[in-house]
């Protein structure tokens, strides 16, 4: 172990083959400079930082907390000349803590799929172990999403910051984030219960479990309990939930549900298909006036 | 003085890029730019549903993704009109569509002056770097993108607008909460930006009344006059607009005089030693973004301005921040016009259009952004992305230079045309897509 | 312990009889004195069981559906093709009946005939669901492997069961020239053609 008594613990944010999507996710933090008065900001893509690129390419810069954004391939991305993957390689070996922040860096996402047999995530490739993990391991925390939440990055630093012990599954999710589907606290969830389907896009009314492709029974996140933006979710404005917090995101038709004879092609995180569809035949049996309905009547 | 080429990192441009700059008697001749990495997500598409371009393209970027997504949205829609279901949103969803993606291109537009502009020029006038710049632009971007969120469920990478509408159905509370952040952002603006009201801010026509602007812009704007900058950094002054916004509509603006566009025009192009590609249209090199939108549209401050300085630094970074002013007055209308018993979507089911070919355009915070897919057999058989910084940072082709290049050439030091390159609000990540 | 399990054997009987007695003489002329005298109990102890006619009609339903669920659920858990599973659900259904006529006949002449005695309670898929699930379960497994044609629920499944409800039903009016079991065979091939990829 470093020794950090009495001194700020150094963060170095390091970009590989990325969007900045979870860079500029992470500004959007209500609090974000207060959080980040607990750190020494070594380096960062956007904000103002203590070490320049080429310092950074020079592995000159010390770093406790090593944040990654991006997908990474062994060879044929370079940064002032200097491989990304030696540069990941040199800090992560030097770093206490690595933070894979997105479905990029923790698992491949959707810059994987331009070349899938190269490029893949820090220490997972989908689900699959990389052989980086073996080195890793024992310091990594896998935030997929993409993009982060900018509060699941805050709450993992935070925790850190703090000398706290983050709880993480066998992904190296961090169970308080990951351990909720992003169906819990879906306001539809009513819908999703007497399985009313929504009958198209641009109503309050309907899950879209059924038809329009959403993910959130079966995928892992927090997306409605810790509201993005602080407001609201895809979920709430509409809009499926597409998975983009599991390995295999992104998977082919992103707006309709896969059916096999009209039933779900995959099941509720859990769930047997035998419980989930006797409950179903059993719902669908009622009509519930209220849910044939439109949800707000204006005009009475 | 001997010809020298000197290499140089480009840094927080949203990635990053290198210069070589070659210098010839004391003068930048020429500058190459090189982008990092090509991600491919034009082929990445190949294979997939057409509507998947809805959530893969956002993630071209992550400052700019909701005008992919607009642009996305109107390629398919433009798609499904040639193949003969021709689409009539209604006036709630484009009010929606517009507002959101206003808020963007203000995000985006308050990052460029907060974090680029007024950080980049204090260092390059060696003065003390006033440390709040990152405070300021977080505060506007967090409440612009949360009142955008209202809508879109979330920046960045939303995917909420889909074939027909947009798939949220607001009530009168979310119009509620969307326009008092809004009126934050305008109270922001009025405090901090301009340092004026925006109804005055925006009665601003001659050069001669721009020193009314106070605030961190007037700040840039005295500091750029002071130090020299600001008549420097011109290029070909010509301009080009492909999609019909509130801010423009589409056009092409040659020594002043405007005329029409066609997106059939548009070519590119591989260079040479680069992972991003050139773009001409008729074979003429354009620049793209709010400096074009003002000519365009002949907006008077900016028509003012360029009758005294051309297309020089002061007008290009006057342009940009100017349409933070507007959009926020015109987000302001939006809001008010929105009309919550209008369909959201007007599209009942899901089209079973198995072959058809699309275009969609839209103005994003740097410029015309085009998409283009083909679908056959219901999948996406091709698909093309143009980025604004494609028109501004391509190398040009033999008869003429590029558009930063051009602007960059001249100068005396690397640092100046580090700056004369950051005032086009460089995309490293968009260029090499 | 012993006293409950008591109740459920005499819980069935009464099913049982319930249900012969249903099927053989319709929902309406079959009483509950009828019933209770069939079982030499007294009216008073079978409404103990059953505190309505309606309500052991519904029961009864519940129980054939779970009954013939518990046998499809078998072939469910089989490693065969779905053609041969097609084969097997047309002879447990054929095979029913035959050997236990009752049970097929009670859901086409009391199920699908009085519909407002299980209105209250058996509303659609509620009460037959134990059956619903299991061919659920197999158009689910035969489209995955990519045996059967994806489409709509109803319409797979209107084919399936309906034809094989129209066979029982001609076979329950006489008019079958050959004994029932004759035409799993054929009838499973059909079955397949329409339904295969």
């Amino acid at each position: 172990m470093k020794d950090t008594v009495g001194r700020k613990l150094r963060l170095l944010w390091l970009q590989s083959i990325t969007c900045n999507g979870n860079t500029h996710s992470f500004l959007n933090h209500p609090e974000l400079f207060s959080l980040l008065s607990h750190f020494d900001l070594v380096h960062h893509p956007v904000l103002e930082s203590g070490y320049s690129m080429e310092e950074l390419t020079d592995k000159k810069i010390p770093c406790d907390i090593l944040i990654l954004e991006g997908s990474f391939i062994e060879e044929g991305f370079t940064k002032n000349g200097v491989e990304v993957s030696s540069l990941v390689a040199h800090y992560a070996q030097r770093a206490e803590y690595i933070v894979s922040a997105g479905t990029c860096a923790t698992f491949g996402g959707i810059f994987k799929q331009k070349d899938p047999e190269k490029i893949s995530g820090f220490c997972f490739d989908g689900e699959e172990r990389t052989e980086r993990y073996e080195h890793y391991a024992q310091k990594l925390i896998s935030l997929p999403g993409c993009p982060i939440h900018p509060r699941w990055l805050s709450y993992v630093l935070l925790m850190i910051a703090s000398g706290k012990k983050v709880a993480l599954d066998s992904l190296h999710r961090p169970v308080e984030l990951y351990g909720y589907t992003v169906h819990s606290g879906c306001t539809r969830n009513e819908y999703f219960e007497w399985k009313i389907d929504a009958k198209q896009f641009g109503l309050k009314e309907g899950c879209l479990f059924y038809e329009q492709g959403c993910q959130g029974p079966y995928t892992r996140g927090s997306c409605n309990k810790i509201l993005w933006n602080d407001i609201t979710s895809k979920t709430r404005v509409g809009t499926p939930c597409f998975g983009c917090t599991e390995p295999e995101f992104p998977k082919v038709g992103l707006f309709s549900t896969r059916t096999n004879m009209g039933i779900p092609a995959t099941m509720p995180l859990g769930i047997p298909r035998r419980a989930y569809l006797t409950l179903t035949g059993v719902v669908k049996s009622f009509k519930i006036k209220r849910f044939s309905e439109r949800l707000l009547e204006y005009d009475k | 003085m001997k010809r020298k080429v000197i290499k140089k990192l480009i840094e927080k441009i949203e990635g990053e890029a290198e210069l070589n700059y070659t210098f010839d008697k004391g003068k930048i001749e020429d500058v190459k730019i090189n982008f990092g990495f090509y991600r491919g997500i034009e082929d990445i598409l190949v294979g997939k549903s057409p509507k998947d371009a809805l959530v893969i393209t956002p993630r071209v970027c992550g400052i700019c993704n909701h005008a992919h997504l607009i642009a996305a949205v109107r390629a398919i829609e433009n798609g499904y009109g040639s193949a003969g279901l021709k689409i009539e949103l209604t006036g709630k969803a484009k009010q929606i569509r517009e507002f959101t993606l206003s808020c963007e291109l203000m995000q985006n537009h308050i990052k460029w002056l907060y974090l680029t502009m007024l950080p980049h020029l204090e260092k390059y006038l060696k003065l003390d770097v006033t440390g709040n710049h990152a405070v300021k632009a977080a505060y506007f971007s967090t409440t612009i993108t949360k009142a955008m969120a209202v809508f879109a469920g979330q920046w960045p990478h939303s995917s909420y607008a889909v074939p027909g509408g947009v798939t949220c159905d607001p009530t009168q509370l979310d119009l509620m909460q969307a326009h008092s952040l809004l009126e934050e952002c305008i109270r922001f603006f009025e405090q901090v930006v301009a340092g004026i009201p925006l109804e005055t801010y925006l009665e601003i026509t001659s050069v001669s009344s721009l020193h009314t602007i106070g605030g961190d812009f007037g700040n840039l704007l005295h500091l750029l006059d002071k130090s020299g900058l600001a008549p420097r950094g011109g290029s070909h002054d010509r301009f080009i607009v492909f999609a019909d916004s509130f801010l423009a509509a589409s056009g092409k603006s040659i020594v002043t005089s405007v005329s029409p566009v066609d997106a059939r025009y548009v070519e590119e192009s591989e260079q040479q030693g680069s992972v991003a590609k050139a773009v001409t249209y008729k074979n003429r090199l354009y620049e793209a973004g709010p400096l074009a939108r003002g000519m365009v549209s002949k907006e008077p401050i900016v028509k003012n301005l360029h009758k005294r300085y051309k297309d020089a630094l002061i007008t290009r970074i006057f342009a940009r921040i100017h349409e933070i002013g507007r959009l926020l007055e015109a987000n302001r209308n939006l809001l008010s016009r929105i009309r919550i018993d209008e369909a959201s979507c007007v599209l009942e089911e899901d089209m079973k259009l198995y072959e058809f070919e699309g275009t969609g355009a839209v103005e994003a915070a740097r410029g015309s952004l085009i998409h283009r897919t083909t679908v056959v057999d219901g999948r996406i058989s091709s698909y093309e992305i143009i980025t604004p910084t494609q028109w501004n940072l391509s190398h040009g082709n033999e008869q003429e230079k590029g558009v930063a290049v051009k602007a960059m050439v001249g100068s005396g030091t690397e640092e100046e045309a580090d700056f004369i390159f950051r005032a086009f609000d460089v995309c490293s990540v968009c260029t090499a897509q | 312990m012993k006293m409950k399990e008591k109740k459920a054997l005499k819980r069935e009987s009464i099913i049982q009889t319930a249900l012969q007695l249903f099927s053989a003489n319709g929902f309406h002329k079959t009483t509950i004195p009828d019933i209770a005298a069939k079982l030499h109990m007294s009216v008073g102890n079978l409404y103990n069981y059953f505190s309505s006619k309606d309500i052991l009609a519904q029961e009864i339903i519940k129980y054939t559906s779970e009954v013939l669920g518990e046998k499809i659920r078998v072939v469910n858990t089989m490693d065969i093709s779905a053609k041969e599973k097609i084969y097997k659900i047309v002879e447990i259904y054929f095979r029913m009946a035959k050997d236990k006529p009752e049970m097929i006949e009670y859901f086409l002449r009391v199920y699908l005939s009085n519909r407002e005695v299980f209105n209250d309670g058996c509303e659609g898929m509620v009460c037959v669901s134990g059956f619903i699930t299991e061919i659920m379960i197999f158009f689910d497994d035969a489209v995955a492997s990519g045996e059967l044609r994806n489409q709509d629920f109803f319409s797979a499944f209107g084919l399936f069961m309906g034809y094989l409800g129209g066979m029982v039903f001609l076979k329950g009016e006489g008019v079958l020239p050959k004994g029932i079991e004759y035409y799993i065979d054929d009838i499973s091939r059909n079955i397949y053609n329409a339904l295969k990829n």
